[in-house]
């Protein structure tokens, strides 16, 4: 188990790794010279401000002194600062990164209690109405985009019914985008969960103990249930990566104060270090959450937990 | 070229397009897509009205009578613009696809056959990338880029490069470890013939069915660029920037959001759908 974790650990380190010489080489990708793009918006901005700023973020010497410099301003916990208002980066994204991971745990709490039911239900209905009529809406489900389901959420519940607020960041605003991103993921889960109880179900071990006369629920409960959602946890950690992408847009549908919708600002305003610091910190979310999970998925399955 | 290399190498199944067209999922797929094709195709001589031209209709028409399906805040025909917005969908979804598959299948085949060193570099920083998530790449690729319809393409080819490496890797691994390919080597096949005559064929079906359901991923990703606008600009009859601009008039004409949506849906569905009916249809495990 430490072995299959230390694994995972190292990957994850990798990965971050990579990102902060990624995001320092982002800078340079750009056509152009960043620094007179960045700054194309803000009037009145003197050659020499422009120096200023070039030389306070490094871009005039070479780019393994600016990566090393990158690296020791990271370790002490400096992202920079936003070139619109110049805040420190990193207390910007500190602000608005729970809103994000709020809206991501509920949405995944939401995707799982709908999916994963469904899918078991129709796996257990193998081949019969239930079964198909439940495929028929989850593969509808995934089809279609979640922005448009945000939408049209917005459109019925805040608009025509009134029940819910457009848009803020109270507790009533959370339900609408956390159901967006719940229900378009709810289909995922609904599939992977029908073709892995299906796996699970005409396994041997199982057969027998439906033929020893085990009673139904006991079975499903004991040795369905429990292997058949071992692959769905595995699955989380992608799922939840997939959260944070898709809080992207609907932070920006329901004006959620999140981290995306301040990167899609800073794509619009050119401001290169929140956008490096989204990547960054998006890219170490992204790593934790796929640890802690294969680390949850170490402790359930014996096969890995003892080896 | 020894005999046993050619005849045990697995071929196509015959009679794939009438079990393609006996599955559910597989007719009503292809039949969307098709459909979906003639309208991108045929779009000018389909389309009543210029999709751009503004004050086509008067402002707001809801749908029925002249315009088919309503007009826009500018008086555009919506019929019209769906019909174009049919073209840049498909057209970016093929980019997309195609950058993802050619690149995608060149490193997972390269990875499988050569082995060693060159699988392990391959293979890692494809995981590195994969654990990015194809949306991340994608907005760092726009954010570098600029925003562009153009721009929204490649960056979602490039984000699903590591999803196609993988699927393609593992196929091709599968493919490399079976006897008639060892037994090829033995006979002396050159590595060209190996992966020409060999390695793609008995990959191209995993990846055809990876690439048709990867065209659905691929225009949801673009039209949420274009929702966001980071994607089509205007005056672009994109489905996703029209979505986006309905939002403002969400109240006085409800249409302007629900025919976008509807259309992007149909065809994610019609891909969905198809890659579903190729997978049973190609898959000779699948097809009990």
């Amino acid at each position: 188990m430490w072995r299959f974790l230390g694994t995972r650990i190292a990957m994850g380190a990798l990965t971050i790794w990579i990102t902060t010489i990624l995001v320092t080489l982002l800078i340079h990708a750009v056509p152009g010279d960043p620094v007179q793009i960045m700054y194309a918006q803000s009037q009145g901005t003197t050659p020499e401000q422009i120096e200023e700023v070039r030389r306070s973020l490094g871009l005039d010497r070479p780019i393994p002194v600016q990566y090393a410099m990158y690296v020791e301003r990271l370790l002490q916990g400096d992202l920079g600062h936003t070139i619109r208002g110049g805040q420190p980066v990193l207390e910007v994204i500190i602000q608005r990164l729970p809103n994000t991971l709020l809206l991501a745990c509920a949405a995944m709490f939401i995707a799982i209690l709908i999916g994963v039911p469904i899918g078991f239900l129709a796996a257990y209905r193998e081949g019969t109405l239930t079964d198909i009529a439940l495929m028929i809406i989850a593969i509808a489900g995934i089809s279609m985009p979640h922005f448009w389901l945000g939408l049209m959420l917005l459109f019925f519940f805040a608009l025509e019914l009134g029940w819910l607020p457009v848009s803020g960041n109270g507790w009533l605003n959370l339900v609408l985008p956390a159901l967006t991103l719940g229900l378009s993921n709810a289909a995922i889960f609904a599939r992977l969960t029908r073709s892995s109880m299906i796996d699970v179900m005409s396994q041997d071990y199982v057969q027998t103990a439906f033929a020893k006369g085990l009673p139904k629920a006991l079975v499903l409960r004991r040795h369905v249930l429990r292997a058949g959602l071992l692959p769905v946890v595995t699955m989380m950690g992608l799922q939840f990566a997939f959260m944070m992408g898709g809080a992207i847009v609907v932070e920006n549908i329901f004006s959620w104060n999140g981290v995306g919708r301040m990167a899609v600002e800073a794509i619009f305003q050119r401001d290169y270090p929140i956008i490096q610091g989204f990547i960054l910190t998006f890219s170490v979310v992204v790593v934790f959450v796929a640890i802690a999970i294969d680390a949850l998925y170490a402790v359930l399955d014996p096969r890995i937990r003892r080896s | 070229m020894s005999m046993s290399a050619q005849q045990d190498a697995p071929k196509a199944p015959p009679g794939f397009l009438r079990r393609l067209l006996r599955s559910p999922s597989g007719a009503i797929g292809l039949g969307i897509v098709l459909l979906l094709l003639f309208f991108a195709i045929f779009a000018e001589m389909l389309a009543p009205y210029n999709p751009n031209k503004m004050g086509a209709g008067g402002r707001f028409l809801p749908p029925g009578g002249k315009h088919l399906l309503g007009t826009d805040e500018f008086g555009r025909d919506m019929f019209s613009r769906i019909l174009f917005g049919s073209r840049i969908t498909l057209l970016i979804g093929a980019v997309a696809v195609g950058i993802s598959l050619t690149i995608g299948m060149a490193v997972g085949m390269i990875a499988a056959f050569r082995r060693g060193w060159i699988e392990a570099i391959l293979m890692r920083s494809t995981d590195v990338l994969f654990s990015f998530t194809e949306t991340l790449i994608a907005l760092s690729f726009v954010a570098v880029l600029g925003p562009s319809l153009q721009n929204a393409g490649i960056a979602v080819g490039v984000a699903g490069i590591p999803f196609y490496a993988r699927t393609c890797y593992a196929a091709a691994l599968v493919e490399t470890s079976k006897p008639y390919f060892e037994a090829s080597i033995s006979a002396g096949a050159r590595p060209a013939r190996l992966v020409m005559v060999h390695l793609l064929p008995n990959v191209l079906p995993t990846m055809i069915v990876v690439a048709t359901l990867g065209v659905s991923t691929a225009i949801l990703a673009a039209a949420g660029l274009s929702f966001l606008g980071l994607g089509a600009q205007p005056p672009t009859s994109e489905w996703g920037y029209m979505l986006a601009g309905s939002r403002d008039y969400i109240n006085r004409a409800p249409w302007l959001m629900t025919i976008p949506g509807i259309a992007i849906a149909i065809t994610v569905l019609g891909f969905n759908l198809l890659g579903d009916g190729l997978r049973t249809s190609l898959d000779p495990v699948e097809r009990k």
